[in-house]
């Protein structure tokens, strides 16, 4: 995440936020709901605005959804299926994909599922809960199916929700979302004393061992996983149990409305689906097309996933999250992150022997992937001893050509984070030129950009899939790690510099000594 | 329900109002030519090297890499049917990459240095490098959106971990990457090129020991989990089973925190290294030819921001034409395998020649490195394998290998490595996507003539054999041969002749009518030569500040190995 100092004010007062919250009240949310009351610390999260409850309900309808690409001179729209949930109340109430439901292993989930649709729909969770079909509305009342069902202690993780008729259609239509089943974190640890949590509850001893890595000082320094902190005022405490969820999806308008046009009561034929999905070619993009054409995390694209505090973990060095990856679609992902190898610790269920720790991996359809992020200073940010150790970090000697550099250390990378790209307007950074534009009013807009916190992507590096109205990789399926400050310095607890007031010594200088060689 | 009237309305696209500068920078990145930030002295040996052994001119930036990008290069087919257009990398220092090469040169670092890369971008629209899986700070990352587009500008990092890397261009990867923008980026052991320096009969790349290594921790190697669990070499877990009896000889174990028993390294620069014998580089790639015709609007590709961000973008540079989604629907037609291409069309089978071997000039400088496999039994060879293609790939071996590391971190080394190696028996197939890569051992007691099996899988199929189709299968030769019959050692030892301590970095020539070779004495003082006919041969020894007795040594082979040659130094 950048911040970035827009010079007219918006709907949205910034002056007291810092750009993290700033991004969290404006940017889309998911909608979550927390099941019972042993998850206290979601709602501590800055990711989540989590409503609680035991009871939920929803509607199966449609909507048309305006994709990544769509604005005043260009649609980019796509018809979609969609859960909406009417209770408890949330956050957008209506959303590809439906809410997300976290629950904890023991717990009682009260739902209702009403289908207004003209074919029939279900609600289906693999091992835990199946609605078998629910009557289309043309037989009203009788369109509606209710079920109370307790989380069995077997399964915990990310599930996938979903409507499992005419497989795998109206999934792919939009009728999914994320199921997060927890350990009961009021309880003790598993596996006795001296253990950290873990998402599971049936850890293996290497992934055991991993999580009670995180914390250590002699191999990641800051705090354990299932550990909060606090943070230097007016920065909020960093919460527990540091979770995400990205949850991968592929849309086709042509193909979408198609479906949706299909004769009211009729499947549309899985097997013709899946082939146009998959195998549609037409290099002029016209109505021909029905390939996948948009690729979401949580339903969103490009900025609006990447930049997106509930979607891309947004911490400092020594917090350590786990994401979990699920795959709505019918494409293979091959999502690469950037700053810092993760390990693997759990492959549609199974929780491995054998972590890998890698830089990328191959989420299949259907696949439950966790990613789990040390988040470790940047290892190859130079050091002492170059070895991947928290070692004391070299002493730059100052760079000439920046003016007011003077020799220091570089880490946290002190230059960098002072850099706008472009330049903010009446900053001068060698080499760097500044961007305006104007607002909807025509006021002037500063199009400056700092580099701080410091920025990295997740990124699908099968690219081909992202080639279609996402544009690129930067505007399809897109999330990343930013790291917006670091608990193991020697003056203690550090935020970097993300106020939007901030305005960087280095440049101020450089101000000044412009104004003067101009005089 | 209906599409024109949905019951639930329509979801609005989410507002840029207030991050119009994010929103712009993420899909139309400015390109800057910025001074490097918190910048550092380099100290990468590589570039001095190479121009010492006449493979480059002298670096125009002391220990600093020149990479320019883009340049455009045409390539006919192997089936004489088309050109295939390539986006490549040119290295002005370099003659033998100053055209540019399909994959890019391959370009090492030892761990530990201080890396600058001085990146020039010119032609259709900026470019970045991405050092992908070194993970310095984002203006050195190469990532546009998350910093700048090249422009000019000198990135900055130094690797922390021995293993396998590759760089690419990061903008408009559908072009830049699948066009060749890329290469292999191997993390060397912190005292290769170094000891070039220091002694320049040891050969380019090797560590101090005159031997290649790579990181391992083989303490424990572990099989395949017994029964009826299924086993997926491609995620690591399943390979619980019995512990493999180490096969790979010369593994140097302890921590990586030890000290450097010669002193020149912060730390003992082998610990958890093997050495190896022979080196293989896998670069897999593939091509649609339908995008290779389309290269010449290089630019449709790219989206600008209007005059209103979030409100007017242009996302349909050519609306009459491909706009920008000229670039639908990836259908490869065509294979490589390191540069070499995959004689086979769509649904075929095509098998490499038997040898094919990396230039040193465009190898940072190391002889040997092959393609197919030609070895011997008993030697130590070490595989490189990138997936560089769009399609999943599936790797089968025909002799059991041992996977060592997986993106450049090495299995089960302490204190990150909460894993550990495993042994993958002959004809298990390694399954992964773009951009994963591994590194794996072969040693054989007995003579192997087969192939590897490279099958090329749709991702959008989802990728997974028996459900995707293959789109070709790629035969690599695998042949180990026997050793060379008749073949002795000599081997011996450097000591003080006053304390009797072991004498290690001791360079030893072995002089012959056949040629000269050296060896360095290790940490033990030892020494050896191998591989060695029946014959008179001369040893020398020699250490900066001592004299030895004898002076030196002359030994005839007859037939059998000779050891116990020993020196005694004393210092002057």
């Amino acid at each position: 995440m950048h911040r970035g100092q827009g010079t007219v004010e918006t709907e949205i007062d910034r002056s007291w936020l810092s750009r993290r919250d700033f991004l969290k009240y404006s940017m889309g949310g998911l909608a979550v709901i927390v099941v019972g009351s042993r998850l206290g610390w979601l709602a501590k999260s800055h990711a989540y605005a989590a409503v609680q409850t035991h009871t939920i309900e929803l509607q199966i309808g449609d909507a048309i959804k305006q994709m990544v690409t769509h604005n005043s001179i260009h649609n980019a729209e796509c018809y979609f299926w969609v859960y909406k949930c009417v209770q408890p109340a949330v956050t957008p109430p209506v959303e590809v994909p439906g809410p997300t439901i976290f629950a904890t292993q023991g717990d009682t989930v009260n739902i209702k599922v009403t289908n207004l649709l003209d074919e029939p729909h279900s609600f289906f969770i693999p091992g835990v809960v199946d609605s078998g079909p629910i009557p289309p509305v043309q037989n009203a009342p009788d369109n509606v199916w209710s079920k109370s069902f307790i989380i069995p202690g077997t399964v915990s993780g990310a599930l996938l929700y979903y409507d499992n008729l005419n497989e795998p259609v109206n999934r792919i239509m939009g009728l999914h979302g994320a199921f997060v089943v927890m350990p009961d974190f009021t309880a003790a640890p598993p596996g006795g004393v001296g253990n950290k949590w873990t998402p599971y509850h049936n850890p293996t001893s290497n992934v055991q061992s991993l999580f009670n890595a995180f914390g250590d000082p002699d191999v990641w320094p800051g705090l354990a996983w299932g550990e909060g902190g606090d943070n230097p005022a007016p920065h909020p405490p960093t919460p527990p149990f540091r979770t995400y969820i990205w949850l991968d999806h592929q849309a086709s308008p042509n193909l979408f409305a198609e479906v949706g046009n299909f004769p009211a009561g009729e499947d549309y034929p899985a097997a013709q689906f899946v082939d146009l999905f998959l195998n549609s070619r037409d290099l002029t993009n016209g109505i021909s097309f029905k390939g996948a054409q948009y690729f979401t995390v949580n339903g969103q694209s490009g900025h609006f996933s990447h930049n997106n505090p509930h979607i891309t973990p947004m911490l400092k060095v020594g917090e350590p999250c786990v994401v979990h990856i699920l795959n709505a679609g019918l494409w293979m992902h091959s999502m690469h992150l950037h700053a810092n190898h993760f390990y693997v610790t759990s492959i549609n269920g199974a929780v491995q022997t054998n972590p890998l720790w890698i830089d990328v991996f191959n989420i299949h359809p259907m696949d439950r992937v966790d990613y789990v992020i040390p988040y470790m200073r940047p290892p190859d940010v130079p050091n002492a001893r170059g070895i991947g150790r928290p070692d004391t970090v070299l002493q730059s000697p100052g760079n000439a050509l920046i003016p007011g550099s003077v020799p220091h250390p570089i880490w946290p990378p002190s230059e960098e984070l002072d850099f706008s790209i472009p330049s903010k307007i009446g900053v001068v950074i060698p080499g760097v030129t500044g961007l305006t534009a104007l607002n909807a009013a025509g006021q002037p807009i500063d199009l400056g950009v700092q580099l701080s916190p410091l920025c990295y992507p997740m990124h699908d590096h099968s690219e081909p899939s992202q080639t279609a109205q996402g544009g690129n990789y930067n505007l399809g399926l897109i999330a990343g790690m930013n790291i917006t400050g670091d608990r193991n310095l020697p003056g203690g607890v550090t935020e970097f510099p993300n106020d939007p007031d901030h305005v960087p010594p280095n440049t101020i200088q450089a101000c000044a000594e412009s104004e003067e060689s101009r005089s | 329900m209906s599409v024109n009237n949905p019951i639930f309305g329509t979801i609005p696209r989410q507002s840029a109002v207030g991050m119009e500068n994010e929103w712009v920078k993420m899909f139309d990145p400015p390109k800057a030519d910025p001074p490097t930030p918190d910048v550092l002295v380099p100290t990468n040996p590589v570039p001095e090297v190479m121009a010492a052994a006449g493979m480059q001119t002298a670096p125009p930036i002391a220990h600093t890499l020149e990479r320019q990008l883009m340049h455009g290069m045409t390539q006919r087919t192997w089936d004489n049917a088309t050109d295939l257009v390539f986006f490549v990398f040119r290295d002005p220092t370099n003659p033998t990459a100053s055209g540019g090469v399909y994959p890019a040169p391959t370009t090492r670092i030892p761990r530990g240095a201080i890396f600058h890369g001085h990146t020039q971008g010119s032609g259709p629209p900026p470019h970045t490098i991405h050092w992908h899986g070194i993970e310095p700070t984002p203006i050195n990352d190469g990532v546009g959106h998350c910093s700048m587009e090249i422009g000019d500008y000198t990135y900055q990092w130094q690797p922390n971990f021995i293993g396998t890397y590759f760089y690419h261009c990061h903008r408009n990867t559908v072009q830049h990457f699948n066009f060749g923008l890329y290469g292999l980026l191997p993390i060397m052991p912190p005292d290769a090129y170094f000891a070039t320096q220091k002694n320049p009969a040891i050969p380019i790349g090797a560590c101090r020991d005159g031997k290649f290594r790579t990181a391992a921790n083989l303490g424990i190697i572990r099989g395949p989990t017994g029964g009826e669990v299924p086993i997926d070499p491609g995620a690591g877990s399943g390979f619980e089973g019995a512990i493999i009896a180490n096969p790979y000889p010369g593994f140097i174990g302890g921590l990586l925190t030890d000290p450097d028993p010669l002193r020149e390294f912060a730390t003992n620069p082998h610990a958890m290294t093997v050495p190896y014998d022979a080196e293989a580089i896998w670069v897999l790639g593939d091509r649609d030819s339908a995008w290779s015709a389309l290269a010449d609007d290089a630019r449709a590709t790219f989206p600008a921001f209007g005059p209103h961000p979030g409100i007017d973008d242009d996302f349909a540079r050519k609306p009459g034409r491909d706009g920008f989604f000229a670039f639908n629907q990836f259908n490869p037609d065509y294979w490589f395998i390191t540069g070499v291409p995959v004689p086979a069309h769509r649904g075929g089978t095509g098998r490499l020649p038997n040898q094919a071997v990396i230039p040193a000039e465009l190898n940072s400088g190391i002889s040997g490195t092959q393609v197919p496999i030609d070895a011997r039994i008993g030697q130590t060879i070490l595989i490189r394998c990138l997936n560089g293609a769009y399609d999943v790939i599936e790797v089968t071996f025909p002799v059991d290998v041992t996977i060592i590391a997986w993106d450049g971190r090495s299995l089960g080394v302490p204190p990150f490595g909460f894993n550990h190696p495993y042994f993958v028996p002959a004809g298990t197939p390694i399954h992964m996507s773009v951009a994963r890569r591994f590194d794996c051992l072969i040693r054989s007691d007995s003579e192997v003539h087969g192939v590897a099996t490279v099958k090329f899988l749709s991702a959008r199929h989802g990728g997974r054999l028996g459900t995707a189709p293959v789109a070709v299968t790629a035969e690599i030769p695998v042949n180990i041969g026997p050793a060379a019959t008749g073949t002795y050692s000599v081997s011996g030892s450097a000591f003080s002749s006053r304390t009797g301590e072991a004498l290690p970095g001791v360079s030893i020539v072995l002089n012959s009518n056949a040629g000269s070779q050296t060896a360095v004495t290790d940490a033990s003082g030892n020494y050896s030569f191998s591989g060695l006919v029946n014959g008179r041969y001369t040893v020398i020894p020699n250490l900066a500040g001592f004299r030895f007795s004898p002076r030196q040594r002359e030994v005839t082979m007859a037939g059998a190995n000779q050891s116990g040659q020993f020196f005694r130094g004393r210092a002057m």
